[in-house]
């Protein structure tokens, strides 16, 4: 080995994260400009997101989930207390980050030029996790 | 001439661990360049190997008489 490096991944662009959360089952609205999110009577809440996931996804009494760009062009996720109490807290926001940057990885290494090697799905005590093996060539 | 392997674990919280083998001298700085896009580098050191010269197989065989 020649070298090892540890990051903490940031979701900064839109085409990861749709694509991320598009593999977790997800069909997304994406709003340039933001759009409203809507609360589980219906109703029109304040908050716009940039990328939204519908409620008719999510429980029944669900808000819609929303990730909105922030000026530091970092997405941050818009989750009510609900949502967060009945399994889209941090542990579901995890596996979107996960989802996020293995989109990454794969689009930026094609576009790179390095050679996939496979993938492999590895089952921990802490949750999965995924290994992509590459080549320079 | 060994094989320049890159391997890319992203765990439960989509934190993400990088070993790169084979590589020596700055092409291991382009390649975690190339995968951590914007994301915050927590952990990042060279192995011994990143300090030894690289190794041309073009003058291995020659000097193997091959």
């Amino acid at each position: 080995m020649s070298a090892y490096g540890e990051f903490t991944t940031v979701m900064s662009e839109e085409r990861y994260l749709v694509e991320g959360l598009t593999a977790m089952g997800y069909r997304v609205e994406v709003h340039a400009d933001g759009a409203a999110l809507v609360g589980y009577h219906g109703d029109e809440r304040p908050e716009t997101a940039h990328v939204i996931i519908r409620r008719a996804q999510l429980d029944s009494a669900s808000n819609d989930i929303g990730f909105v760009r922030g000026k530091d062009g970092r997405y941050q996720a818009i989750l009510s207390e609900y949502d967060r109490s009945i399994g889209y807290g941090n542990q579901w926001l995890g596996k979107v980050h996960q989802h996020y940057k293995e989109s990454q990885t794969l689009a930026v290494a094609k576009s790179k030029g390095y050679i996939f090697r496979g993938k492999e799905v590895i089952q921990t005590a802490n949750g999965p996790q995924i290994r992509l093996q590459f080549v320079a060539r | 001439m060994q094989q320049k392997t890159i391997t890319v674990v992203i765990d439960q919280n989509g934190d993400s661990s990088m070993d790169l083998e084979g590589f020596a001298g700055e092409g291991c700085d382009k390649v975690l360049k190339d995968f951590q896009g914007d994301d915050h580098a927590k952990v990042q050191r060279k192995k011994a190997a990143f300090y030894s010269p690289a190794v041309d197989s073009r003058n291995q065989h020659l000097k193997s008489g091959q």
